[in-house]
């Protein structure tokens, strides 16, 4: 019997720390806490690390799974958060490459028409915009001073633990408070940026994925600060390069993983973890959880038993607003890029840059209004064999869209957008990518929900409007915390989604856990 | 670096007071939202519920109903066991496969079978699959032959694999070319297009070593009188005698492709054995079609791995001792040289994770933390870090020394 075999090959042990979750967020917790000494059990369902962060092969070509570009690397003579993370504090063995430009935005809408490439560098990247639209050049600047003083506000903030000095936010921090409850439309009104300027300043939009409307300035301004002035940057060998390089950090660490191993029940009582089960019959005994599954599941799925989640808990989780989730075509080409006539690494493209009306179109299944595309060769050529070229298309849904999807027409529905998407696509830079598709992968909101679970097959957290951002996020840490013990981790976590922020929040809450395991070890000797 | 690398800028949003204030209500209002939202705990989520349909981990299956194909050769029809929980069948593409997972003195273990019905029949609530019981009969096929009865009790993987038509990639014609038991796919296929499911075109070439080999032929033959147009079936038979009308014979060469196909108009399809695959990768390089053009099934598990250059002579005929950590296990298990790292694994009882045999899925993947194995060149489909960072994929890995592995639990 199966039972059996499972019944002998079960772990039940106690550790320090259970980690529920491979995903950016929850290997950098993993790695931080097993480095520090903590007795650590990372769980993934799947039989990879990685969540998202990871590849697939199909025939000659190795496919990153999801990452565009990572944001706050930067160059060895001015590391980044993440470079820092990753070099200094864990060593990790991962490979990253910068990519040579920051984008090309191309508007396809004959009334709007526009194609052009920025630079990295806020020099390079102003001048670039003022050539385009004269006059742009003193609100853009504005813009990007109001950015740096908010990098600074949240610097701070962060060293207080979200609680910081008001007096010192007053008078250091002064447009950090000014405009941290406003939606980056505000503000970019208020600065009078012209409305061309706009276009191509607000083309990063897309990975927060909410209309300009409704994105908090402060987060918006902040990556945008961060990718234009650090640069962005690729792993070598795709997301899968460096998620694996964490695994074998984790286990060099004396943590424990375990793959295709999902946790079941999150046991509770009174208020505070005990423990988890796992899906393999596992009963694990521990105080301390750091989820990077989302709150969303947790609460509604794995807390057990069910009357120990507040009701505050279900209240906050309905409250927010649940983010997006994605479309992606992979596309292995059997031309070059040079033969394609693609020369950059990075592809905006939109009718135009009425980012409400784009946000509009992925609540319905037709063809999305944007897209955005990256040419993994014009960063690295070799990425792929000689004479071929690797892509992907990259585009948003709002995941009810995608509900009434009866499973024999899944197919028909996805390869439609697909074409639609290639279209598009071949429409705005001209390359034939049609006629070289030697291999070609869709993915959609099932195929998140397939590999990770996440709820909806949602791949963004929650939208961070400016009621929901990163300010009142940090600044209800400590008493965001409704069962003791339990924290979580990564594109749900406080400092909203992305790859960096996924795991800059990971390492936060692997600290704060520590800090936890540190009072309970005093406690115990006073 | 100093916080201060910012230039003071003067802006108002609305008024210097209101713009401070609505800073200090962030909090208070966001508990406020908090208080007012419902507190129903969310019990629906649609994308998941159809992921479950598209890809279940696992499929209970029962057997409805055995059909003698061939002499050799048997189909069965597999329905849903709704009473330990598989309501509906995974629907699938055409060309797919089933990974099955066989408890066999008291060893699990899997092997893969393409689906040889339409997806539209599995709608209709069955799936078949054609099983040929080969010469050298294998281990799990006996069995088979033995215990599987009308009732039998299945357990199968969803759908997986990726031999099947893809109009945003293929060429509207497809040139199918099966030998023996690699027919099975393409009887999906031929169905499909049949029944107007696909769009596009079917030349098949069928390679038999005997007439009373030949599996589906009455069927083929029928499917492809009612759609001329459509579908084309040519049985290619390797034997002395012939006496049946309308085939050719010899081998899938050159020359009988290019009889039957233009073939820089086709997408080429291959389905069968090894041996098959490498004499027609001989024949296809004449035609100097890109790699694009070409499609093959994976073929399963390498039997003779130590043919394979490279592969250390003095480990031929060696047993070696694997300490296999899985779970919260740690076991020392015998593993010979020229069986795969997963035969190993399944015959020490550990019931370890594959689906396709073959090096392609990845299921099987697993850390090699001491020793050394040899990979077959031809089923090495590993993710670049995982070479470097030693992992393995058990069923195309061989072992030829000691190993120390950590394996993950079965799916
Ligand atoms: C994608 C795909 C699709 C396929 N589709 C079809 C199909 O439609 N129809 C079809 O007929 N075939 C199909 N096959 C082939 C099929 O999967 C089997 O390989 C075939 O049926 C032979 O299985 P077997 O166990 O009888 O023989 P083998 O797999 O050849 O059995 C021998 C194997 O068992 C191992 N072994 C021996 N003793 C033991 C033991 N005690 N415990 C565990 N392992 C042991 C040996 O090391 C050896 O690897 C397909 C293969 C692939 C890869
Ligand atoms: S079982 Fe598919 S790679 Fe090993």
């Amino acid at each position: 019997m199966e039972k059996q075999i499972l019944e002998e090959q079960k772990i039940d042990n106690q550790y320090d720390v259970v980690v529920i979750g491979a995903g950016n967020g929850g290997l950098t917790a993993a790695a931080k806490l097993a480095k520090e000494g903590a007795k650590v059990l990372l769980l993934e369902q799947h039989n990879l690390p990685g969540g998202f962060a990871t590849s697939f092969v199909r025939g000659r070509f190795e496919f990153e799974a999801s990452l565009h570009e990572l944001a706050d690397y930067g160059p060895k003579s001015d590391k980044g958060g993440i470079r820092k993370l990753f070099e200094d504090q864990f060593h990790l063995d991962a490979e990253f490459i910068r990519i040579p430009e920051a984008y090309k935005l191309i508007l396809t809408d004959p009334k709007y028409k526009m194609n052009i490439t920025l630079p990295f560098g806020l020099e390079k990247y102003i001048d670039a915009i003022e050539k385009e639209v004269p006059g742009s050049r003193e609100s853009i600047t504005k813009f990007f001073e109001l950015a740096k003083e908010i990098r600074a506000a949240f610097r701070y903030i962060a060293s207080t633990h979200g609680k910081p000095d008001q007096g010192v936010l007053m008078k250091e921090y002064t447009n950090f408070l000014k405009t941290a409850a406003y939606s980056a439309k505000e503000v970019e009104d208020a600065l009078g940026i012209p409305e061309d300027a706009r276009k191509i300043l607000n083309a990063y939009w897309c990975y927060l994925g909410l209309p300009m409307s409704r994105i908090n300035f402060t987060l918006f301004a902040s990556m945008v600060l961060v990718y234009i002035t650090k640069g962005a940057y690729i792993p070598r060998y795709r997301s899968h390069g460096y998620t694996a390089a964490f695994d074998t950090k984790i286990r060099e660490y004396g943590g424990d993983i375990f793959y295709n191993t999902k946790t079941e029940k999150i046991l509770v009582k009174n208020r505070q973890v005990v423990g988890i089960e796992t899906s393999k019959g596992d009963k694990i005994t521990t105080s301390h959880i750091i989820c990077n599954a989302s709150p969303t599941l947790a609460y509604n799925q794995l807390i057990f038993p069910k009357s120990e989640v507040p009701e505050f808990a279900y209240k906050e989780v309905n409250a927010r607003i649940q983010g997006l989730t994605g479309f992606c075509v992979f596309l292995g080409l059997d031309a070059t890029v040079e033969e394609l006539g693609l020369r950059e690494y990075s592809y905006f493209i939109m009718d135009d840059m009425d980012t409400e009306a784009v946000y509009e179109s992925w609540k319905k299944l037709e063809a999305p209004r944007g897209q955005a595309t990256v040419v993994i060769n014009n960063a690295i050529p070799d990425c792929s064999p000689p004479g071929t070229t690797m892509m992907y298309i990259t585009t948003l849904f709002h995941p009810d869209a995608w509900k009434e999807v009866k499973p024999q027409d899944y197919v028909e529905v996805k390869n439609k957008i697909a074409e639609k998407l290639i279209d598009h696509f071949e429409e705005a830079t001209g390359a034939p990518v049609k006629d070289h598709i030697e291999e070609i992968e869709i993915a959609t909101p099932e195929t998140y929900a397939r590999y990770t679970g996440t709820y909806k097959g949602i791949i963004y957290g929650y939208e961070p409007e400016s009621w929901d951002s990163l300010v009142p996020r940090l600044m209800s840490m400590g008493k965001d915390q409704y069962i003791i013990g339990l924290r979580f981790a990564g594109g749900f976590g406080r400092r909203a989604h992305g790859y960096s922020s996924s795991m800059s929040d990971g390492y936060t809450v692997a600290l704060l856990t520590l800090q936890d395991i540190k009072k309970e070890v005093n406690q115990i000797y006073e | 670096m100093s916080d201060k690398d910012f230039e003071k800028v003067d802006i108002t949003i609305r008024s210097n007071t209101k713009d401070i204030f609505a800073f200090t209500k962030l909090v208070p209002n966001r508990i406020k939202r908090i208080k007012k939202a419902s507190n129903e705990s969310i019990t629906d989520d649609p994308i998941n519920d159809l992921a479950k349909k598209l890809h279940p981990k696992l499929q209970y299956l029962q057997i409805d109903q055995i059909i003698e194909e061939t002499k050799s050769t048997r189909t069965y029809r597999l329905v849903p066991d709704a009473k330990r929980g598989t309501e509906q069948l995974a629907y699938f593409r055409a060309g797919q496969y089933l990974s099955l997972k066989v408890e066999i003195n008291e060893e699990w273990i899997t092997r893969p079978y393409s689906i040889s019905s339409s997806p539209r029949e599995s709608l209709e609530g069955y799936y078949e699959i054609t099983i040929k019981k080969e010469e050298d009969e294998g281990f799990l096929t006996p069995f088979i032959w033995k215990s599987w009865k009308v009732g039998t009790k299945i357990i199968s993987s969803g759908p997986e694999g990726f031999l099947y038509y893809e109009p945003l990639r293929d060429k509207k014609q497809i040139l199918g070319l099966a030998g023996g038991s690699g027919i099975t796919p393409f009887r999906s296929l031929a169905k499909s297009i049949a029944a107007g499911d696909i769009d596009a075109k079917l030349t098949l070439l069928y390679g038999c070593s005997d007439e009373d080999d030949i599996i589906f032929y009455e069927e083929l033959k029928a499917l492809e009188k009612a759609h001329p147009e459509k579908l084309k079936v040519v049985i290619v038979l390797s034997c002395e005698e012939i006496t049946l009308k309308g085939c050719e014979a010899g081998f899938i060469t050159k020359e009988l492709i290019e009889k039957y196909a233009d073939v820089a108009n086709n997408s080429v399809f291959i389905c069968g054995p090894q041996i098959m695959y490498d004499f027609i990768k001989k024949q296809l390089k004449r035609f100097n079609l890109p790699p694009k053009q070409i499609r093959r099934e994976a073929f399963g598990e390498i039997k003779n791995i130590s043919e394979f250059s490279g592969f250390p002579n003095d480990a031929v005929d060696k047993t070696f001792t694997i300490k296999a950590h899985i779970g919260g296990m740690v076991k020392e298990i015998p593993a010979k040289s020229t069986q795969s790292v997963l035969v190993a694994l399944e015959r020490a009882r550990l019931a370890p994770p594959s689906k396709c045999r073959s090096g392609e899925c990845g299921f099987c993947r697993t850390l090699l933390i001491d020793g050394n194995v040899y990979v077959s060149p031809i089923s090495d489909w590993r993710r670049e870090a995982d070479k470097k960072f030693n992992y393995i994929h058990a069923c195309s890995s061989y072992p030829i020394t000691d190993l120390e592995l950590i394996i993950p639990r079965t799916i």
